[in-house]
């Protein structure tokens, strides 16, 4: 299940919740992504963000990406939760959870779900910082890593 | 044929506007041409979307697509700049 919010999450309710009553549930991975300040090497403060997105489009992606996660392995169950708005550092932004039979499937599919994420749905951070705000551009990195779930699948 | 346009993010802040509504010949029938119509005609900021285009990409009806993939009459087409969620 997908859900976009402004208000703060409660992990221990998005993990009670992909458990749900299953019995067959024996692994719950989760994954809290947090709003982080700048390394000191950057020389500036993170003050806040905004984070916007595009509604609909935004639902709609992450839905898919939770299907491609449900076709690839087995899975009890799946909770995205991604909040938008103004958030300050340390603030919790993002929470995937996935409760599955087996740990492996869990973890594996928690990982793909956030790489996904990342590259795939449309949300927009603006950062607020001591030295001016800007867009924040995106991350090489983050295609890599979406990128070698491609790979692993052409090896399976 | 009608094309609601919407912008986010940094794209948003240069148009100064979410969305435009624009009547536009039914041979302008993709992104790129479109782009490069408006481009030529109006200038102005859609000169810089063109020359961002590598770094944006295009919703046609809230799916990825192609720049040169086909937009029809009442299509909601979005500009996205680099995406940073999560």
């Amino acid at each position: 299940m997908v859900t976009i919010q402004s208000k703060e999450f409660s992990l221990e309710h998005i993990a009670n919740k992909v458990r749900g009553n299953n019995h067959n549930v024996g692994a719950v991975v989760t994954f809290v992504g947090y709003v982080r300040d700048f390394d000191k090497k950057d020389s500036k403060h993170l003050i806040n963000m905004n984070l916007e997105h595009y509604p609909g489009m935004t639902e709609k992606v992450l839905q898919d990406i939770e299907e491609k996660a449900n076709e690839r392995w087995s899975l009890s169950a799946v909770e995205i939760v991604h909040r938008v708005g103004k958030l300050k550092p340390s603030d919790p932004i993002v929470c995937v959870a996935v409760a599955s039979q087996h740990r492996d499937n869990a973890f594996d599919a928690a990982r793909f779900i956030i790489d996904f994420l990342k590259t795939e749905a449309p949300f927009w951070k603006k950062e607020f910082t001591d030295n001016g705000s800007y867009w924040v551009n995106e991350k090489e990195s983050d295609h890599k890593q979406k990128i070698s779930w491609d790979i692993a699948k052409e090896n399976d | 044929m009608r094309i609601n346009i919407l912008f986010f993010a940094s794209l948003r802040e240069l148009f100064d506007k979410e969305s435009l509504v624009l009547n536009i010949e039914s041979k302008i029938n993709t992104p790129i041409k479109l782009i490069e119509y408006l481009a030529k005609n109006d200038g102005g900021h859609w000169v810089s979307l063109l020359q961002r285009k590598t770094n944006i990409r295009v919703a046609v009806n809230q799916s990825i697509e192609d720049w040169n993939s086909n937009i029809n009459d009442g299509d909601e087409l979005a500009f996205l700049p680099p995406i940073t969620g999560g």
